[in-house]
């Protein structure tokens, strides 16, 4: 199931399918980029911020970054 | 000469800085500490060498403060080597930063810092492997523990601009002599 990193669940895991043009080369420098499989470690509610783990590393991102990326949802 | 030290935020140039040029300074970890870069001098093989400690960034398309005073230093110095330091339980997005900085054109070496904690994470790397790739020097390194860095500093001299062409040729070479070697060990 397809959904933005903003709507994932705590714990869940999917790889990414499209990042948002002009957000592409800011989220690649953190590891993030399409075909990368992530998992949603931390989501504070409201408006985030949101920690992924890509690569066996934690990242986080602000709700404006979250919403541009696509993720299917595998687990 | 001159040296810069690059790399994301905390992955260690400050404890590299302080190694390399003896400084004694406090270090922290608070998030844009070396805004106000530091820099000193070591001699390397008789030569007096600058070594900047520039702030932290994760890519060359700065997103913040610190990251525009890292990119302007880089361009400011157009004949400096470049030492990245990077996470090696971090790697991917340390490459990433690397590849662009020798995209620049830039003579780089790279120091594969935390070893140790990598290790801890059940990653281990091949750094001569990550070496023929690139074309550059690569150095395991644990700086808190001075691990490394004289490696490092002997073989900044190897330091020398690579064709990213190249690096991606020997990326596909090496992956397909990879699978060679295992066709050959299953059989």
């Amino acid at each position: 199931m397809k959904k933005k990193l903003s709507e994932m669940d705590y714990g869940e895991q999917g790889i990414v399918t499209e990042i948002e043009k002009g957000l592409q080369k800011r989220v690649a420098g953190m590891g993030i980029r399409v075909g990368k499989n992530l998992r949603m470690v931390t989501k504070q509610p409201i408006k985030g911020p949101f920690d992924v783990v890509v690569d066996e590393a934690e990242t986080s991102l602000g709700l404006d970054m979250a919403g541009k990326i696509t993720v299917e949802v595998t687990k | 000469m001159k040296i810069l030290l690059m790399g994301h935020p905390n992955v260690g140039k400050s404890v590299f800085f302080n190694r390399l040029t003896g400084a004694n300074v406090t270090e922290s970890n608070y998030p844009g500490t070396t805004v106000d870069y530091t820099k000193g001098w070591m001699k390397i093989e008789g030569e007096d060498v600058e070594i900047v400690d520039v702030p932290g960034t994760f890519s060359l398309d700065p997103k913040d403060r610190a990251e525009e005073v890292a990119v302007a230093m880089l361009h400011e110095n157009r004949d400096a080597k470049v030492i990245s330091v990077i996470d090696a339980s971090k790697i991917e997005r340390g490459i990433y930063l690397a590849l662009e900085i020798i995209e620049e054109g830039y003579p780089l070496v790279i120091a594969l810092n935390m070893r140790d904690v990598a290790e801890d994470k059940n990653i281990v790397i091949d750094a001569d492997r990550l070496e023929r790739i690139l074309g550059i020097p690569v150095v395991s390194t644990v700086a808190i523990a001075g691990e490394g860095i004289k490696e490092l500093v002997s073989r900044l001299k190897e330091a020398k601009p690579v064709n990213v062409e190249d690096i991606i040729a020997n990326a596909a070479n090496a992956s397909t002599t990879e699978s060679v070697a295992d066709a050959g060990g299953a059989a």
